[in-house]
């Protein structure tokens, strides 16, 4: 097992996409900040400048190239006898991408300071009460967490998608449209009144969690779920598209 | 090094499915340190699916050892130290030469000594994606023998080597045997391996239909060869300058075994 992770990580380490994520990363939370108005600056805080939409679309990049780069270069046959057992190959991967999401998240947390206190000084001070009832930095700390299970979810979705789909293109178009359309396809089905009670535990409905936690009153209209069910939701989901990805992974002929 | 004639593989009775079809079909097999066995069949014969089977990645039935532990399609434990080159190299283009070696190596002490035994110090610091094909294969070998595998898998290793770097990759196959690496190589063409097996196995439609040592293969085979060539009638003066007796028969050029042949650009069946 820790070979298998060793491995993925030099993998990581040598890929010209990991190292440019962050700059991109900056740069996209740079634009959010200009974009958005000083009245929602404490927002921006508490969300990192909108970082969790930009993990997001860096996630599904390098997420789907993960799998991909394995079939397409044939080191995949490789990968697997190497490996003691199939599913150190899979885990290693899940973990050294959880691992390359921390640290994008401690990043825009270090972003977030720099940028408040260099190209967007505001009167918001940290230890005022925003959110419910806590201060800013909490506010932040407790976003950062709930985006780690959104993200989560992301990774095994795109990791699902990759071991169902061969074609590299479709798995990352699927998962952009999955991942960045997913709220309006839930909304719309759960517009329809129709088996609300149980539409609104659609997988796609859990990919809210970090947007509903930075404004509950907008999003709770449209998920019909409290943050807590949201959060036990995505858990939930979490471990079935792991197992099922994983299955997939193991059955399929290579 | 290990053990003198200790057993370093052993299949029994292994029957390979894909899907629901039977792709190996009950196929015994043993190799010990040291040897150099040729898994020899035409395309399609199973060579690839038989090496796959013994690497857990294929569904199957019957009982696959190495080093006296069992392989599974989900346990492989008994593969530590195996070495493997199967279909294509495993090569990550984003990776120089040497960092695709890196990746799996233990010891880069026996890197540097393999790059240069393979004579790719030249070009073991550019990035793989501009690699030519023999390159690649060579790089794909290097990868198999890297960590002092006790067995070592090589599906149609020559493919893409020019002459002298496929006589190169046979000295170093030799010398890894010489020290005890026992070898299951696979090829459609006998005489590529012919020179430096110790055991040929010929396969044919998932069959093993000869399993004998190459000494014994040489002495009862009375086979010819049967030729297919693109000129027939510069190969028959190429025959006739050589003094290599042939008889033609509905266009293929019939030649005797034991007589070396070799001509650029044909195809043969034996």
């Amino acid at each position: 097992m820790f070979y298998s992770i060793k491995q993925e990580f030099y993998k990581l380490r040598h890929k010209k996409i990991a190292w440019i994520a962050p700059i991109i990363l900056l740069v996209l939370m740079i634009l959010a900040g200009y974009a958005l108005n000083c009245e929602e600056h404490k927002l921006l805080l508490v969300l990192c400048f909108d970082a969790p939409d930009w993990i997001m679309l860096i996630l599904v990049v390098i997420g789907t190239t993960t799998f991909s780069m394995e079939f397409q270069n044939n080191a995949i046959l490789t990968l697997l006898y190497k490996a003691t057992n199939k599913v150190y190959v899979y885990l290693s991967k899940y973990i050294v991408l959880f691992l390359y999401d921390v640290f994008l998240h401690l990043l825009a947390l270090v972003y977030t300071f720099c940028l408040h206190y260099t190209l967007f000084r505001t009167s918001a001070v940290w230890t005022m009460t925003y959110l419910y009832s806590q201060s800013i930095w909490e506010n932040m700390l407790t976003a950062f967490m709930v985006d780690l299970v959104t993200t989560m979810l992301i990774i095994t979705l795109v990791f699902l998608l990759s071991c169902l789909i061969n074609n590299n293109a479709i798995v990352v178009t699927l998962s952009f449209l999955l991942v960045f359309m997913g709220q309006t396809i839930s909304s719309n089905l759960l517009n329809s009144n129709k088996f609300v009670n149980v539409m609104k535990w659609n997988p796609l409905n859990m990919l809210n969690l970090t947007r509903q936690f930075g404004n509950y009153s907008m999003y709770v209209e449209t998920t019909h779920l409290n943050n807590n069910q949201i959060l036990i939701g995505s858990m939930f989901y979490i471990i079935i598209f792991f197992v099922l990805g994983y299955l997939i992974f193991r059955k399929k002929r290579y | 090094m290990n053990q003198v004639n200790e057993r370093i593989l052993e299949v029994s009775n292994v029957n390979t499915y894909i899907g629901k079809s039977k792709i190996i079909k009950n196929i015994s097999l043993k190799i010990k340190t040291g040897e150099i066995v040729g898994l020899i069949g035409p395309n399609g014969a199973g060579k690839t699916t038989i090496m796959k089977t013994i690497l857990g990645l294929t569904k199957f039935t019957g009982s696959i050892t190495v080093g006296k532990r069992p392989i599974t399609e989900t346990s492989h434990r008994a593969l530590a130290r195996v070495g493997a080159l199967i279909e294509h190299p495993a090569i990550y283009p984003f990776l120089t030469g040497r960092q695709n070696l890196e990746l799996y190596a233990r010891d880069k002490r026996d890197l540097t000594q393999l790059v240069s035994t393979l004579q790719m110090d030249s070009y073991i610091n550019n990035k793989a994606k501009g690699y030519s094909l023999g390159m690649k294969q060579k790089l794909g070998i290097a990868i198999a023998l890297l960590n002092h595998p006790q067995l070592v898998i090589l599906d149609e290793p020559m493919n893409g080597l020019d002459i002298e770097a496929t006589i190169g990759v046979r000295k170093l196959i030799k010398r890894y045997a010489d020290q005890g690496t026992a070898f299951l190589i696979s090829s459609h063409i006998l005489s590529e391996l012919q020179k430096i097996m110790t055991q040929v196995v010929l396969i044919t439609s998932g069959k093993i239909i000869v399993n004998q040592p190459i000494e014994e293969f040489n002495k009862t085979s009375k086979q010819k060869y049967k030729v297919l060539t693109e000129d027939n009638n510069r190969a028959m003066s190429l025959l006739q300058k050589e003094k290599i007796p042939f008889i033609l028969k509905n266009n293929f050029l019939v030649i005797d075994q034991k007589k070396h042949f070799c001509y650029s650009g044909s195809t043969f069946e034996k």
